[in-house]
C-alpha cells in the first residue's frame, strides 16, 4: 500500500531539514554570549570566564564539526544542551509540549468538528438565510489573526468583565487538587482555546461547504435519495462523508503546525507552550532550543502526512488504486 | 432569523453557553487557611533554579537567588549595611579586609555559618567562577577565628563592596564540598542558604516560585509568610493589579497614573541605563573634538526626551553619569540646545552654508546615522534636529548584528546605541576605554586614560569622587559618544510590602525593587 519511494521521498526530505534545522539558526544574527547575558547590567566578565564558557557551550569550533556533533548527538538521542536554561533540551520541550498539546489538541478538534457540521449543514442549504448568515459571520471571523482575537478575548473576558484569568496555564500554588484543579486548568485554557478555534473554524467550514455543494450535484445523491433514505443519512453518510477529504488534508497540514502555529496566541496569554519556548529561545539566541524545537516542527510535519497519506484511502478506497 | 437557524442554535449554541457560564464562575477554592502571601510577576517568569550556578545571569535571575542566600555585605536604600559581617576594616598595608562575622546565622538546614563558610566560598570560587564576580580580585580568604576572616586583595580595588563585597554569595561548605559541575548541580540541598526564604517549589515551565519564611532567620522571622513569583504577561500585569491576582509587578510608563488612580503605589528607579550617540571619532570630520561638540549644541535632549520617549525618561548628562547618582558632577559641561552655536563651532571649522546645508569644497556634509529599529524614533529625531542645523544626514535603521559589526569595524559614523550598569563607576572603563561595539574605545586622552585607571584603584571614597568629578568634565570636552537620554522604569503594588528600590541597585546594581530586606521587619 505504501510503496518504497514514498519512503525514500520521506527520508530525503527528512536529511534535508536536518541540514536546514542545523544551519538556519547559526546564521541568526547576533553574538550568542552577548544575547545570553543581556545588557541590562555590565556584568565583571574576566576574559578567563568568557573563554570558559566559549568552550563549554563549543562556541569556538568550526561549523562543521559542530554539524557532526550534532548528527552523532541526534542518532543518539540527544538534542542537545541548553546553555540559557541550562537543562537538556528535550527535558525543556517535553516540559512544554503536553500544554501545546492540550491546547491545539482541543481547538483542533473543536474547530473541524465545528466546521464540518456547519458546512455539512451550510451546504445542505445552500443560499438559505441560515447559508448566508453563517457563510459571512465564518468569512469575517476567518480574516481575523488568532492572535488578536485572542488580545479582543482576553480584554473582554479577562479585563473588563473579569471572568476569566489573565494569563498562564494554572494559578500557580494556589493549593487545587482534583477537580478543582481540573477546573481551574480548563478555566485557563478556554480563552486561547475560543481564539485558536475562532480563527480556524471558517477554513474548515467554508471547505466542507463548497465540497458538499459538489458533491450534492453527483448521480449517487440522486440514487439515494430515490432510494427513500431520510435526510439526516443523506446529508452526513452520503454527502458528508465524501465532503471530509479535504478538511482532513487541512486539518493534518495545521496538525504539523502544532508546534509555531500557537505561538502568538501563546504569547497573548503566556501558556506555557512550545510557542512561548520558540519566541524566548529566539531573544535568547539558544540555539540548542532553536534546533530542538525547529526539529519537532520538521517530524510532526512529516507525521502528519503520513497520518493524512494512510487515512485517505480509508475515507476514500479510490484514492488507494492512484498508485 | 428564520426557523432554521432557530433550529440549528439550541443544538450547538445551548451545550457551549453552558460551558462558558460554568468555566466563567470561579470554582470555591479549597479550604486552605488563611496565609499572608505576596505574588510578584514578570514576563519571563522562568529565570533558572535559584541556586548561585543555576539562576540565569541577568538581574532577575540574581534577584531570585538573593532570598536564598546572603553576601557579607548588602545595601538599603542609603548605602552599605552589615548583612552576614556585622563589622569591617580595611588594611591599606596589607591590602586586606577583615570582616568580622555574626555568630547567631545558621544554615536552612541547621547547621551553623562559620568563617569556614566564607573561606571555601572564595576559595571554591577560584575552581569554579561565581558568574557574576571576578575572581581574580580576592587572592586568598584566611579565617582568623570561628568568626572573622581575612580577605587579601590581588590589587587595590575601589569597587570592592559594590562588585564582590555585596555580591558574591556565601555557600555552605558542607554541601558544596566536592560538587564538580555546580551548574548541574539542582539537589534541593543546592538551595540551602541563609536567607530570610526557602524555595518550597519552582517550575520552569510555568515560570513560578514558591517561597516560604525561614522562620529561624536571624533577623526575625520575615514578615510575609509565602512570595510568590508568577508569569504574566507584559501587557497584563496592570490589569492583574487592578484585580489584585498580584501585588506587584513592572509596569509601562503609559499607565503609571492610571495606576497611581486605581490606589496603587508607584515606584521608579534611580536611572541605570542610558541611549547615546556613538561617533566615530576615528576620521574625518568627526574626529575634530570641536565638531563632535557642535553635534552637541545642535540636539535638544529635553525635546528628544519629550518627543521620543513621552517624557519617561531623564535627559542625558554629557558626562554620562545620570543626575540622579550621587557620582555626578554638576559642573560637567552641558550644551545646552543652540543650534546657532553649533553653526558657529562649524563655520570656524571651514564650512560654509549653502541652500541649507554645510558644505566644504564644494562638497555637502553628509553623515551617516545608524541604528537598529528599537530607536528609530530616536534617530528619526535627530537626523530632523542635524538637518536643521545644516548637516545632512543618511538614516538608516538596520537589524542589530549589522550596526554591531559595522560600529565594531569603525565602519560608520553614527550610531544610536544604549547600554546599562550606571551605578557603579567602574563601568566607566568599560565603556569609554576597553574594546567592544558598545565602548566609545576613546584612549586619545591620555589624561582621561589615566583618570579612568587611578579611580578603579583609589581606596579614599572621597578621592575617588574626585577622580570621577573630573572624568565627567573631560570627557564632557572630548565628547567620543554623545549620552541623550536615561529612561525610567516603573514598578506598582498594592503596599502591603513597603518595596524599594536599593541604593546603586541591588547587588552590582540591578534595577529592581525586590530586596529581601523588605521582607524583613
Amino acid at each position: 500500500m505504501f510503496s518504497k519511494r514514498n519512503l525514500i521521498t520521506y527520508a530525503i526530505a527528512f536529511v534535508f531539514i536536518l541540514l536546514l534545522n542545523f544551519l538556519l539558526p547559526r546564521m541568526m544574527p547576533g553574538d550568542p554570549l552577548m544575547a545570553i547575558y543581556g545588557d541590562e547590567a555590565l556584568i565583571a566578565m574576566t576574559p578567563e570566564l568568557e573563554a570558559e564558557l566559549v568552550e563549554r557551550f563549543a562556541l569556538d569550533q568550526p561549523l562543521w564539526q559542530q554539524l557532526g556533533a550534532y548528527f552523532v548527538a541526534l542518532f543518539q538521542g540527544e538534542l542537545g544542551y541548553s546553555y540559557y536554561y541550562n537543562a537538556p533540551v528535550l527535558s525543556v520541550i517535553l516540559g512544554r509540549l503536553p500544554w501545546t498539546l492540550l491546547l491545539v489538541g482541543t481547538s483542533l478538534l473543536l474547530s473541524t468538528m465545528l466546521g464540518i457540521v456547519l458546512g455539512i449543514e451550510s451546504g445542505w442549504r445552500r443560499g438559505s438565510r441560515t447559508d448566508r448568515t453563517l457563510l459571512a459571520g465564518l468569512m469575517s471571523l476567518n480574516g481575523f489573526p488568532d492572535f488578536f482575537l485572542g488580545m479582543l478575548l482576553l480584554i473582554a473576558f479577562g479585563v473588563v468583565l473579569g471572568v476569566f484569568p489573565l494569563a498562564g496555564a494554572l494559578t500557580p500554588y494556589s493549593g487545587l487538587s482534583g477537580l478543582a484543579l481540573l477546573w481551574d486548568v480548563l478555566r485557563h485554557l478556554f480563552l486561547p482555546v475560543a481564539a485558536l478555534t475562532l480563527a480556524h473554524l471558517g477554513s474548515s467550514y467554508l471547505l466542507t461547504r463548497n465540497t458538499m455543494i459538489t458533491v450534492l450535484k453527483e448521480p449517487y445523491m440522486l440514487t439515494a435519495k430515490a432510494k427513500g433514505l431520510s435526510p439526516r443519512l443523506l446529508k452526513y453518510r452520503h454527502a458528508g462523508r465524501n465532503s471530509m477529504l479535504p478538511v482532513v488534508t487541512q486539518t493534518g497540514i495545521w496538525m504539523g503546525r502544532v508546534v509555531t502555529g500557537t505561538l502568538f496566541v501563546e504569547l497573548v496569554f503566556a501558556y506555557p507552550g512550545i510557542g512561548y519556548l520558540t519566541y524566548e529561545a529566539l531573544l535568547a539566541r539558544d540555539y540548542p532550543i532553536i534546533q530542538g524545537v525547529f526539529l519537532m516542527v520538521a517530524i510532526s510535519v512529516l507525521a502528519a502526512n503520513f497520518l493524512i497519506d494512510l487515512s485517505y484511502p480509508k475515507l476514500d478506497p479510490r484514492v488507494s488504486y492512484a498508485y | 432569523m428564520t426557523k432554521e437557524v432557530l433550529n440549528l442554535v439550541p443544538k450547538l449554541l445551548i451545550p457551549a453557553v453552558i460551558v462558558v457560564v460554568l468555566l466563567a464562575f470561579p470554582s470555591c477554592t479549597a479550604g486552605t487557611p488563611e496565609v499572608s502571601s505576596y505574588t510578584i510577576a514578570d514576563s519571563t517568569g522562568d529565570w533558572g533554579y535559584p541556586s548561585p550556578y543555576a539562576h540565569y545571569s541577568r538581574g532577575p535571575g540574581y534577584v531570585r537567588m538573593s532570598f536564598i542566600f546572603e553576601t557579607l555585605v548588602w545595601k538599603d536604600t542609603s548605602g552599605f549595611v552589615p548583612q552576614l559581617a556585622e563589622e569591617w576594616e580595611y588594611i591599606a598595608e596589607e591590602n586586606a579586609y577583615i570582616f568580622e562575622l555574626r555568630n547567631d546565622v545558621t544554615w536552612h538546614d541547621g547547621t551553623k555559618f562559620t568563617a569556614d563558610d566564607v573561606v571555601f566560598t572564595f576559595d571554591y570560587t577560584q575552581q569554579h567562577p561565581y558568574q557574576w564576580v571576578d575572581n581574580s580580585i580576592v587572592e586568598s580568604a584566611e579565617a582568623i577565628d570561628e568568626y572573622t576572616i581575612k580577605l587579601y586583595l590581588s590589587k587595590n580595588y575601589a569597587p570592592f563592596f559594590q562588585d564582590i563585597a555585596g555580591v558574591q554569595p556565601i555557600l555552605p561548605r558542607h554541601i558544596w564540598e566536592g560538587i564538580e559541575e555546580p551548574e548541574k548541580f539542582a539537589a534541593p540541598e543546592a538551595v540551602i542558604g541563609t536567607g530570610p526564604y526557602l524555595l518550597a517549589d519552582n517550575s520552569k515551565e510555568h515560570g513560578s516560585y514558591l517561597y516560604k519564611a525561614y522562620e529561624d532567620y536571624y533577623l526575625g522571622t520575615p514578615i510575609v509568610d509565602e512570595i510568590k513569583f508568577v508569569r504574566v504577561s507584559e501587557e497584563m500585569i496592570p490589569a492583574a493589579l487592578q484585580e489584585g491576582s498580584i501585588d506587584a509587578g513592572d509596569i509601562p510608563p503609559e499607565v503609571v497614573s492610571e495606576m497611581e488612580e486605581a490606589g496603587l503605589a508607584v515606584i521608579t528607579a534611580p536611572v541605570a541605563w542610558n541611549a547615546k550617540l556613538t561617533i566615530n571619532h576615528h576620521q574625518d570630520p568627526l574626529s575634530s573634538r570641536q565638531f563632535r561638540q557642535a553635534l552637541a549644541y545642535a540636539i535638544d535632549r529635553e525635546a528628544l526626551v519629550q518627543i521620543t520617549q513621552r517624557g519617561h525618561a531623564l535627559a542625558g548628562s554629557p558626562g554620562m553619569i545620570p543626575p540622579t547618582s550621587g557620582w555626578y558632577n554638576p559642573d560637567t559641561p552641558q550644551y545646552e540646545y543652540d543650534p546657532a552655536q553649533a553653526i558657529r563651532l562649524l563655520e570656524e571649522l571651514g564650512y560654509e552654508l549653502e541652500d541649507g546645508y554645510f558644505t566644504k569644497d564644494g562638497e555637502v556634509l553628509e553623515l551617516e546615522l545608524l541604528a537598529t529599529a528599537d530607536f528609530k524614533e530616536v534617530g528619526q529625531f535627530i537626523k530632523q534636529q542635524l538637518e536643521e542645523a545644516g548637516i545632512k544626514i543618511d538614516f538608516r535603521t538596520l537589524e542589530a548584528k549589522t550596526v554591531d559589526t559595522k560600529v565594531e569595524a569603525w565602519d560608520f559614523d553614527l550610531a544610536v546605541y544604549g547600554h546599562g550598569g550606571l551605578y557603579e563607576p567602574s563601568f566607566l572603563k568599560t565603556v569609554i576605554i576597553d574594546e567592544g561595539f558598545k565602548s566609545a574605545r576613546y584612549t586619545s586622552n591620555e589624561t582621561l586614560n589615566q583618570l579612568i585607571e587611578a579611580q578603579l584603584t583609589e581606596m579614599d571614597a572621597d578621592q575617588r569622587a574626585e577622580l570621577i568629578f573630573h572624568i565627567q568634565e573631560v570627557y564632557a570636552q572630548d565628547l567620543p559618544a554623545l549620552t541623550l537620554y536615561y529612561p525610567k522604569w516603573y514598578w506598582a503594588h498594592d503596599g502591603t510590602v513597603n518595596l524599594f528600590y536599593t541604593m546603586d541597585g541591588i547587588a552590582i546594581g540591578i534595577p529592581i525593587p525586590l530586596n529581601r530586606m523588605a521582607f524583613v521587619e
